[in-house]
């Protein structure tokens, strides 16, 4: 089992969660993974005892009992679990760190508060203090893209004229990767990007060099 | 050509009464419904659960118009008022739960707030 | 048939559904007189002039093969790039051609054909008839696919083809960001391929409705045909708004009227909100006739009948309904509340319960009987491993959070690949093997498919089990090379070896059936003792499936059926009238009705295609002016095509069975044709109900709205539109006075004043055009209108064609007695202009008062 997991570690993997909202949904995986593997087996298990003398079962005992009852139990419970955790994850008017993410072919420009509270503005790299929610507000200069770390939570699109919002959380101070997710043409293999959560009490000295962040596109 | 009317009055109910909250939510989202308040909820959610119990109602009702027994005449309708039954009530429950517009300006009444 | 052999058999009354039987004739002579009017004229020009549905059937699942094979190289090439990370095999531009050709061609070239083939094929067969309800369109469908495939194929050869994903996401395949052909090639080429989707539709759905055999109750029809008529139905509401889509971004990059473009009030999300309203009943359009297959296949295959009949029906519907609410699942990420995201989460996850109360009753058909592992069983036992899989790996993307994490990534690819090989290739597979005997007359040669499957089965699972993992890992699709993560590289070799395998197993697969088309030895007429009445007949079957058509008594003895009806002893025996004749029964009651002449075979559907490919073409040329000749053609040709459907003489009744008479449809108004109008009219209304959507979505959601004030005057404007809503509104009178005078043959004043009623709205609309609406290109408000006055226009036009037809045909005394000529159509047609009309309209004056 460790060695398993290890094999699924990875600066991009969904299954090495450094957040809340990618630890949700890790949990979820891990879960909906183990009822899948228990389905699939008793599928199985249905389908070889088939092969044995036939066995007469009322008809509804298949379409009802099986069909609607185990699959719509199953089905409720997931459901439900999804819908919370996805409540969870949500961003929310609780007074999170604001930063912005704009795509562009091919690309990425970013904004965000340096140690003084001003916002400044950096390339291909995404500065968020650790240890706090951030909400990214995401923008699109050209086409659609995505924006997606992994590590930290789900991904949502840059659409040209929309601002998408996504609440990302590090656990702790370090270094992760994010790319983009919405295929945006020729260069879209390479519009790769950096986010370092750093110490909330240390700021990096790259936001200190960085120059203030100019209006966006679309403001 | 009833029969076949019949079986796919239930699913219809369902269509219709998902589409009008579909389309109510995206466009109380769009009006500013989720500030307005009406009663203890917000006109959006008023509006959305005011719609759903509409569409459960009228699935009820076409349930109990249909015969009971029949063999596959009867049965097929009488499957198809109860796939829209259950459809409107499963695919449209989340309007009591969920956060209806964007979650970071609505206010926080749904059942699911994180603690 | 002579009359003497007519009063032999024993009548009884028609009262209990009881049909006589027709006395016994030889069954060569029978033959020979229904293979000259059924067979396809010999040589080369047979191929060209066909319109039989099993030379139709047979060849658009070849062709699908074929495509299927092209698309399996792009698949090869695209492993062969993943498998090392910096892999310098492709460069960046074809790598995005060829995934985007290898999704497209095995949706729109593969996929659907090969369904639409397969119930081509074997529904008239199943159904105990002789044909489809309109086989000219049969053909016409073939040769569109076909020239639509072409075109797709030669843009791939010459570079150019479409590069911006399958599912073409604008922005970026506008014009902006997708300079040159390539979208266009997508745009243009599938739209193409799209008539031969909906006319297979049409009229696999009044096939099933009209067509079955005299006894054959809708609660009682084989499986298969619920299914197809399931399919049918979604393909004729799923693909309107694919083509509406498709027109509009064509419309936007050919002449930048704007409706995806955010500057200009239009709004990306609206292309992507009809591609997938499309998109995901397209799943379902091609899952269900697998398990249609399926279906039949089972029991067959168990020695058994089918468990839970009813609940399976009862699926499939509910199957149809909720695969439409399940679109938004696609566009989780794209920033919808999470309420609306929940709906569609629901509805995504409920979809699973009619799929599990199939696979239960599938299971349970097996517990019930006693399972026979021939070849066609290995296919399902592959169906039910994969398959299971990827519907269980579908609720996990059903779920929002995890979806947020899993989309577009290699885990999405993974899935989808489980449910469209799990839920379609492997029962294709298992129907191939079920039905070859069938097809070809031949029995299959050991060994060989054994081998194919299990060559499949373990490349696919070795291509694809691990794929998952892949994509959790967080690789994105669409990526050409990945050489910051070494962590990917043993998944992707793996997958890319496994491709190597899969694709051997196809090979060997295809090897098998050529081998058992060439050198099988004789099959016997019912290799699997199977009840359908498609093993009822010689195999391989004859041009025209039944000598003499099965009725009450005689629908599932399977090849037992085959000596009476061979004999004549079903009914309607025979050509004595050198015809193709088919009967037509009633939607519910199955009772037999009347009698349809169906056309023989003619080139005017490849004319009709070419006309078509010629209009394509020009507008991929950017010759503009040059698709109006095209269109002129089309619209003889069409006019050609109904004439062939009239006839000038009076045709007597036909005694189909001793004491049952039965009028030529001729003298009939529930026409098949008219059947097969009301499905075009719902998708027609389907088509126009997404452009609503269009409008409503554009005008609350967009942003960059509210548009610039109108310039027009309001006044004239609303005059026009109340003119030319009026001018349709008499067409509807006209045509209903032509119906009144049809009795004593006075329809020509009638039709004379429709004609003239239409065109003076067509003068109305013309002048709104020219003299009230903006300039169309200068925001999406605008050119909406500009898309409903178009809409609106054709429509007039084509009722002014219909009203002119009408009145060729009351002058040439076509119109008279019992026969109504084209009335009945036009009413329809006629009605529907008028009502989309005023609802156009209606939506043209408010946004003038708002304005």
């Amino acid at each position: 089992m460790v060695l398993l997991l290890a094999g699924c570690d990875g600066p991009l993997s969904t299954l090495a969660p450094a957040g809340p909202a990618a630890g949700d949904i890790a949990l979820l995986w891990w879960g909906m993974l183990i009822g899948s593997a228990a389905i699939t087996l008793l599928v199985g298990v249905l389908l070889a005892l088939s092969f044995g003398p036939p066995r007469v079962r009322p008809a509804r005992y298949w379409t009802h009992g099986w069909g609607l009852g185990f699959s719509l139990v199953v089905l409720t419970t997931v459901l439900v679990a999804g819908l919370w955790v996805g409540e969870r994850i949500l961003p929310r008017d609780d007074g999170a760190v604001e930063v912005r993410a704009h795509a562009y072919q091919w690309g990425w420009r970013f904004a965000q508060p340096d140690a003084e509270g001003g916002m400044v503005e950096t390339d291909d790299t995404l500065y968020i203090p650790a240890g706090r929610p951030v909400d990214v507000i995401v923008t699109a200069e050209d086409v659609i893209h995505a924006f997606w770390v992994p590590q930290l939570a789900g991904k949502v699109d840059a659409i040209p004229g929309r601002r998408n919002l996504l609440r990302i959380e590090a656990d702790r101070p370090g270094t992760h990767e994010g790319l983009c997710a919405e295929f945006c043409g020729l260069g879209h293999a390479a519009m790769r990007f950096e986010l370092v959560a750093y110490d909330a009490d240390a700021p990096p000295d790259a936001l200190a060099d960085a120059p203030p962040a100019e209006e966006f596109a679309d403001d | 050509m009833s029969f076949l009317a019949r079986s796919i009055a239930g699913p219809m109910i369902w269509a219709v009464t998902f589409s009008v909250v579909y389309a109510l939510h995206g466009a109380g989202c769009a009006l500013g419904w989720d500030g307005v308040v009406a009663g203890p909820v917000s006109l959006q959610r008023a509006a959305l659960v005011g719609s759903w119990a509409l569409g459960l109602i009228a699935g009820a009702a076409l349930l109990q118009r249909l015969p009971a027994s029949g063999g596959m005449r009867a049965g097929l309708p009488r499957a198809g008022a109860w796939t829209g039954l259950v459809a409107t009530l499963f695919t449209l429950f989340p309007v009591l739960v969920t956060s209806s517009c964007d979650a970071a300006r609505a206010p926080a009444i749904h059942l699911f707030t994180p603690a | 048939m002579t009359d003497a052999t007519i009063g032999a058999a024993a009548g009884t009354g028609a009262a209990a559904g009881e049909i006589a039987a027709n006395a016994p004739q030889r069954a060569l002579g029978l033959h020979r007189e229904l293979d000259r009017a059924w067979a396809n004229a010999p040589g080369w020009r047979g191929q060209i002039t066909a319109v039989s549905h099993t030379t139709l059937g047979l060849r658009f699942m070849a062709t699908a093969l074929v495509f299927f094979a092209i698309g399996g190289i792009l698949a090869m090439l695209i492993r062969a790039q993943l498998a090392t990370p910096e892999g310098a095999f492709l460069d960046t531009e074809i790598y995005n051609q060829i995934f985007t050709m290898h999704g497209s061609i095995m949706m729109f070239l593969f996929a659907i054909p090969m369904l639409e083939g397969l119930a081509i094929y074997m529904l008239p067969k199943i159904l105990g008839t002789r044909d489809l309800a309109f086989p000219r369109l049969t053909a016409l469908g073939y040769w569109c696919y076909l020239f639509g495939g072409l075109i797709l194929i030669f843009a791939l050869l010459g570079g150019v083809a479409p590069h911006d994903g399958w599912f073409m996401y604008t922005p970026l395949s506008g014009a902006n960001y997708s300079p040159g052909v390539n979208a266009d090639v997508w745009l243009l080429g599938v739209t193409f391929v799209e008539i031969s989707a909906l006319a297979a539709a049409v009229e696999i759905t009044v096939t099933i409705l009209r067509q079955r055999a005299p006894g054959m109750k809708l609660t009682e029809m084989p499986l298969f045909a619920w299914y197809m008529l399931g399919t049918s139905v979604m393909m004729l509401v799923g693909f309107p708004p694919l083509i509406l889509a498709s027109v509009l971004l064509e419309i936007e990059r050919a002449f930048g009227w704007p409706f995806f473009e955010v500057a200009r009030g239009g709004d990306p999300l609206l292309w992507q909100h009809l591609f997938w309203l499309f998109g995901h009943p397209e799943v379902y359009i091609i899952f269900l006739p697998a398990a249609g297959a399926l279906s039949t296949i089972i029991p067959v295959m168990c020695r058994t009948t089918i468990l839970g009949y009813g609940a399976i029906v009862a699926a499939i519907v509910a199957l149809v309904f909720l695969s439409f609410g399940l679109w938004v699942h696609h566009m989780f990420t794209v920033g919808i509340p999470h309420m609306a995201l929940a709906f569609f989460s629901a509805a995504s996850v409920l979809v699973a319960v009619p799929t599990a109360v199939q696979v239960f009753a599938w299971i349970g058909t097996m517990w019930k009987g006693r399972p026979e592992m021939h070849l066609p069983m290995y296919h399902v036992m592959g169906f039910f491993l994969t398959f299971v899989m990827g519907g269980l790996t579908g609720v996990m993307l059903a779920i929002v959070p995890f979806n947020w994490q899993a989309h577009d990534t290699h885990f999405v690819v993974a899935h989808l690949h489980y449910v469209l090989i799990g839920g379609f290739v492997f029962p294709m597979m298992a129907a191939a093997a079920y039905w070859m005997p069938q097809i070809t007359g031949r029995a299959r040669i050991k060994g060989l498919g054994e081998t194919a499957f299990w060559t499949i089965l373990i490349g696919f699972h070795g291509t694809f089990f691990l794929m998952h993992l892949t994509g959790l890992m967080g690789m994105p699709r669409r990526i050409d090379v990945y050489p910051d993560n070494p962590e990917w590289i043993w998944l992707n070799l793996t997958s890319s070896l496994f491709g190597f395998v899969m694709t051997i197993g196809f090979a060997l697969f295809a090897l098998d059936l050529v081998l058992q088309a060439w050198l099988g030895p004789r099959s016997p007429r019912d290799p699997w003792r199977a009840p359908g009445l498609d093993w009822a007949m010689r195999l391989p079957p004859p041009s025209y499936n039944f000598a003499s058509l099965p009725g009450p008594g005689r629908l599932d003895g399977g090849a037992q059926a085959a000596q009476g009806l061979a004999r004549g002893e079903g009914l309607l025996p025979g050509a004595p009238r050198g015809r193709r004749e088919v009967l037509v029964t009633g939607v519910g009651s199955a009772r037999p009705e009347f009698v349809a002449i169906l056309p023989g075979n003619t080139a005017l559907p490849l004319g009709l295609a070419g006309a078509i490919g010629v209009f394509v073409l020009m507008m991929l040329s950017g010759l503009y002016w040059l698709t109006l000749p095209a269109l002129a053609l089309v619209a003889a040709l069409i006019w050609v095509w109904a004439r062939g459907m009239a006839r000038g003489r009076d045709a007597a009744p036909v005694e189909v069975a001793p004491g049952l008479t039965l009028p030529v449809h001729t003298h009939r108004q529930d026409t098949l044709g008219r059947t097969g109008a009301v499905c075009l009219l719902l998708a027609d209304g389907t088509l126009f109900a997404a452009l609503l959507f269009g409008v409503g979505f554009l005008s609350v959601v967009a942003l960059g709205w509210p548009p610039p004030e109108l310039t027009g005057d309001p006044e004239l404007g609303a005059g026009l539109i109340a003119g030319l809503v009026a001018g349709l509104g008499l067409g509807v009178v006209a045509v209903r006075l032509g119906l009144r005078a049809q009795g004593r043959g006075g329809a020509v004043l009638p039709a004379a004043a429709g004609l003239l009623a239409n065109l003076v709205a067509l003068a109305c609309l013309g002048w709104l055009a020219a003299a009230v609406l903006d300039d169309p290109t200068r925001h999406a408000r605008d050119a909406l209108r500009g898309v409903l006055t178009g809409y609106v226009g054709l429509h007039a036009l084509i009722a002014a064609g219909m009203a002119a037809f009408a009145l060729d045909q009351a002058r040439r005394g076509e119109i008279v007695g019992a026969r109504a000529g084209c009335l009945p159509a036009w009413r329809l047609w006629q009605d529907f202009a008028a009502v989309t009309a005023l609802i156009a309209g209606a939506i043209l004056l408010a946004q003038g008062a708002g304005g």
